[in-house]
């Protein structure tokens, strides 16, 4: 499904370049569960965004389903990976005038749903995440680790197929994140591509595969 | 880039309200400067007959002297006779036509307050045969100011010579008369001197008290019964002052503080146009309006700014820095801002000062806009703009919580963005009034150009001075029409321009004249060419005829009167008789013919009673002409004036310039709103603009988010630019029933005037949403092109 063929990614600082990625290759099948590590700074976030797009590498190669994205213009790739992906960020990022409830609806909006089925995914999600009773609270009314669950079910709400976490139980107390990790495991059996940065040993053991990075490469 | 959109909005403004506020104070200054301003006083007359309404600010020559002897409130009075008009005065060996001089009595300067330059002015106009010049008419005739003891010619009666007996410094602007000569009132060409019901004096009365107002008042009640009602008796049906009342008549003098005349006056024989409250009102709104636009920019941009460097503030905060100390921040950075934005005022009012003269008519020099008494109000204004301004973001951001502000994704809460919004909202109100405004006053001068006014007036030249060409006017007449190019042409000074010779009279259909049966009606002496020259449609009769020697007790009226003398029908007031009063004799003229009414006063005023009449009054002659080398026929017709009248300067004019500078005050508002419309938009854009960046900068974390969770580049334009449409709808409807109601007042002055129709306002709307929307929509797609990861970092 994803094949990366010797990426690297460097910011130029004061005249020299700092490598954040240096010569990645990495090939994710359909249906695999990976779980990212490394210390802070390693890379591992930059990693995932050059995954889902969000970021481009300076170079290297990128195949998403046979096709050489980074060839692609931005529009289709945009519209490629949209449709494809969930993207759980590591800082939640809700936004801050909308409710839980809108939150959750907006990735389906831009899908062009109906009402409709908008309602029926969105009420499936807050009761799956046992968040009902908060679905008019406005984010800063949350509690951090609550924004992360309503992050994770944005990001399902669209049911992708390709799930990119990033440290998606960072605030989150063991036993919810124990629930989070089971839910994951579920999908990943129906037949979602999993990908997770986690900092947390035990959570990357719910992974089929474990990568490790090190100052920007995999180790 | 904020600071220099600040300045700029805030500069503009300032110049734009120091440009109205200083037209305001000259408008409000009229007259003040005579130093017994308060205790001066003009006499008005009113007297309503029938059809005819005569509001006017003269008396007879007789009321001034009859209320100083016998009331006590009155300690003097001075007279003005200007219905003269023009005189012609010899320079050399050339004859200059000069308008702007009145026949005064001697007490003129024991009212009015004038700087002396040479000789007495307490004696100045006692005798006959003086003349007072100001300076720069001595400077004309003269080239210096030191002429007391020498004279001047002039064509009055017999060529009469002045002595001049003194000069003056030149009259302010803020006057309500401006003259360069002061005659002795002895030669006044005036022949009903001691008639109580002639009105041709202008009379101005010195009070003892200022409050003496009321008692004068009352005793000129009194002076109508005492005077006035015997007098009238003398050659009208009246018993009683009730009986001419109860008949639906009035008959009342009341009187005009003199620092009144200018903006509150408006009567018949003005001495100059006056201005209007009304403008002046408009015009203070307009420039606290654009003042006040320009100080929510000033707020609306320095929150934008400073809510991007809320973090900032809250470190500072938490590390120690204290409430009033970034306040105090604030407001210097504010302060100097405003202070940045003065001093550009300033540069901008410097470069733009002759413009604004040209739209306003006024002759402003830099030191009347920039002297020690502004410069005190221009630092205070500095520190109000800079107080006011920073007061809002320098207490919004210094009262926050510092960790709130460090730890949450979003600064400022919909709440304080609703106060934003209402600025927006209300800065865009006043420019779509604006706007609307410029629309409506331009149709209305559209359709006063275009409307059928039922004459000819292009291409007709009128000659000017046609007197002084005494008994040669029928000879040069001839001279010009053999002329190739020249159709026809007409005598009279009779024109249907306001600016031209206008003879009210009473007419009756009866023989003895009551209240009831006269009619006022204009009586203009004409020549046979009349109708044909200005293309005047006969509906029923016939012309004059030069072969019928009984037309000269003919009269030709047009549609109003007909209906005024209740004839019935046009072709029934065929060979009626209509009676006209003169002394002891009675004139009579019968009715040959009805011209279709036309427009010879201001599409203002409707059409009043109007009668033409065979006779001689060689004031203009009007010419239709036909020549594609215009000025080779003018230099051919000056050729021939040079032959008949070498000694007098050839003057002339266009009739259609004639009909336009009727409407000079409504072209002047015109571009005059026109112009704050666009400085009060382009400020409001400005505004719109910084407001449009805020958002988009406050709504980045957003605008990425929706990116990542599938929106389209232009999703988050229509977004964006969603919500300022709205503030503009929203200021559309908040300003539509202002603009309307405004407007109509305004048309209210027109007797002919334009409905107001919704296509104004509509295009008004989409105009405003057009140019909100571009100016928000470069912020837009810059923010929704950007690439979300850039405002998604983790932080
Ligand atoms: N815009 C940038 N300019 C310069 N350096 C950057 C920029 N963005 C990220 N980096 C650097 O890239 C490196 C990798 O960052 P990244 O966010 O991928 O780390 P991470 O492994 O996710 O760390 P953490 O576990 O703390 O989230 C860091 O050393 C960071 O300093
Ligand atoms: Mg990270």
């Amino acid at each position: 499904m994803i094949k990366l063929e010797h990426i690297f990614k460097w910011y130029n600082i004061g005249g020299t370049r700092s490598f954040v990625l240096k010569d990645i290759n990495l090939e994710i099948e359909q249906g695999d569960f990976i779980s990212i590590m490394g210390p802070s700074g390693s890379g591992k976030s930059t990693l995932l965004n050059v995954i889902g797009l969000l970021d481009e590498p300076n170079e290297g190669h990128y195949y998403f389903m046979g096709e050489d994205v980074l060839a692609l213009k931005s529009k289709k790739r945009t519209a490629l990976f949209q449709s494809h992906m969930g993207y759980v960020f590591q800082s939640y990022h809700l936004i801050d005038e909308l409710t839980v409830y809108e939150n959750i609806e907006t990735p389906l909006i831009y899908k062009n749903l109906s009402g409709k089925e908008r309602k029926a995914i969105v009420g499936d999600m807050l009761d799956r995440f046992g968040i009902v009773g908060k679905k008019d609270l406005f984010p800063a009314q949350l509690s951090g680790g609550q924004q992360q669950i309503v992050g994770i079910a944005r990001a399902l709400a669209a049911s992708p197929k390709l799930l990119l976490a990033d440290e998606p139980t960072g605030n989150l107390n063991s036993k919810q994140g124990e629930e989070i990790m089971a839910l994951f495991k579920q999908l990943n059996e129906e037949g979602m591509t999993i990908i997770q940065v986690t900092h947390s040993e035990k959570n990357a053991e719910y992974g089929k595969r474990i990568i490790n990075l090190l100052d920007g490469q995999v180790k | 880039m904020f600071s220099l959109l600040n300045i700029i909005g805030l500069s503009f403004g300032l110049a734009g309200f120091m440009f109205i506020a200083t037209y305001v104070f000259d408008e409000l200054s009229y007259d003040r400067f005579h130093t017994q301003a308060d205790r001066i006083v003009r006499l008005n007359a009113h007297i309503h007959m029938g059809e005819s309404k005569l509001d006017m600010a003269r008396t007879s020559d007789m009321m001034g002297p009859i209320l100083r002897d016998e009331y006590t409130e009155v300690e003097d009075f001075t007279r003005l006779y200007v219905s003269s008009g023009a005189k012609l005065i010899k320079n050399g060996d050339r004859w200059i036509k000069e308008a702007h001089l009145a026949h005064a009595d001697s007490s003129f300067f024991r009212l009015f307050s004038y700087q002396t330059l040479h000789g007495n002015l307490h004696h100045a106009l006692t005798e006959p045969n003086t003349v007072v010049l100001t300076r720069s008419a001595a400077e004309r005739y003269f080239n210096s100011t030191d002429i007391v003891g020498r004279t001047l010619e002039t064509n009055d009666a017999e060529n009469t010579v002045y002595k001049i007996t003194a000069v003056i410094e030149d009259m302010p602007g803020n006057s309500h008369f401006n003259y360069d000569f002061l005659f002795a009132m002895d030669n006044a060409s005036y022949e009903n001197w001691g008639a109580l019901l002639s009105h041709n004096f202008t009379t101005y009365i010195l009070l003892k008290n200022a409050t003496d107002q009321s008692l004068l008042e009352t005793h000129l009640e009194e002076y109508v019964h005492k005077h006035c009602l015997p007098a009238a008796k003398q050659f009208m049906d009246v018993a009683s002052m009730e009986e001419f009342r109860t008949q639906g008549n009035l008959f009342y003098y009341d009187i005009t503080p003199i620092k009144d005349i200018h903006l509150r006056s408006n009567l018949m024989g003005e001495l100059q146009p006056n201005g209007s409250l009304q403008y002046v009102y408009i015009f203070s709104a307009i420039s606290l309006f654009i003042l006040l636009i320009a100080c929510v920019n000033f707020v609306n941009l320095s929150t934008a700014r400073s809510a991007s460097r809320a973090k900032d503030v809250g470190v500072h905060k938490l590390l120690g820095s204290s409430r009033s100390g970034v306040a105090g921040q604030f407001l210097t950075e504010s302060f100097l801002l405003s202070f940045g934005g003065i001093i550009l005022a300033i540069v901008i009012v410097v470069l733009t000062l002759p413009l604004f003269n040209e739209l306003s008519g006024k002759a402003f020099e830099i030191n009347d806009l920039i002297n020690v008494r502004s410069l005190p109000l221009i630092g205070l204004l500095t520190l109000f703009v800079g107080l006011v301004a920073g007061y809002y973001p320098a207490a919004f951001l210094s009262a926050f919580n510092p960790l709130q502000v460090i730890k949450s994704r979003s600064v400022v809460t919909s709440g304080k963005s609703f106060f934003r919004s209402s600025l927006v909202v209300f800065q865009f109100a006043i420019s779509i009034t604006l706007i609307v405004g410029t629309f409506i006053i331009t149709t209305q001068l559209q359709y006063i150009q275009h409307k059928k006014i039922g004459y000819e007036r292009e291409n007709i030249l009128l000659v000017s001075d046609y007197h002084v060409l005494g008994n040669q006017t029928k000879a040069f007449r001839d001279d010009i029409l053999n002329l190739p190019g020249v159709k026809i042409g007409t005598v009279s000074g009779y024109l249907p321009v306001s600016s031209s010779s206008r003879n009210d009279n009473p007419y009756s259909k009866e023989t003895v004249m009551s209240a009831h049966n006269s009619v006022s009606m204009q009586t203009w002496y004409v020549d046979e060419q009349y109708l044909p020259t200005f293309d005047l449609e006969l509906t029923v009769g016939r012309n004059f005829s030069a072969a019928r020697l009984a037309d000269s007790t003919s009269v030709i009226l047009n549609e109003t009167a007909v209906k005024h003398f209740d004839f019935g029908s046009e072709k029934d007031a065929i060979g009626k008789k209509i009676h006209f009063q003169l002394g002891d004799n009675m004139k009579s003229y019968e009715v040959i013919g009805v011209v279709k009414d036309f427009n010879f006063e201001s599409l203002r005023d409707p059409v009043t009673p109007l009668g033409f009449f065979l006779g001689n009054h060689p004031v203009e002659a009007a010419f239709k002409i036909e020549t594609a080398d215009l000025p080779a026929l003018l230099a051919h017709i000056e050729n021939s004036w040079n032959k008949f009248a070498p000694a007098y300067a050839f003057s002339y004019r266009f009739m259609d310039e004639a009909f336009d500078s009727m409407y000079r005050a409504e072209r002047r508002m015109s571009r005059l709103s026109l112009t704050f419309a666009a400085l009060a938009t382009g400020i409001a854009c400005l505004g719109l603009f910084g407001l449009a960046a805020f958002m988009a900068e406050q709504r980045r974390k957003e605008i990425g988010v929706r990116k990542v969770l599938g929106s389209s580049v232009v999703g988050i334009v229509i977004m964006l630019c969603r919500d300022f449409v709205k503030l503009v709808l929203i200021a559309l409807l908040i300003a539509v029933p202002i603009a309307w109601w405004g407007m109509s007042e305004w048309l209210e002055d027109f007797t002919y005037r334009i409905e107001i129709s919704w296509w104004i306002f509509a295009l008004t709307g989409i105009i405003s949403i057009v140019i909100a929307l571009l100016t928000v929509s470069t912020q837009a797609v810059r923010a929704a092109r950007a690439n979300p990861i850039d405002s998604l970092r983790n932080e």
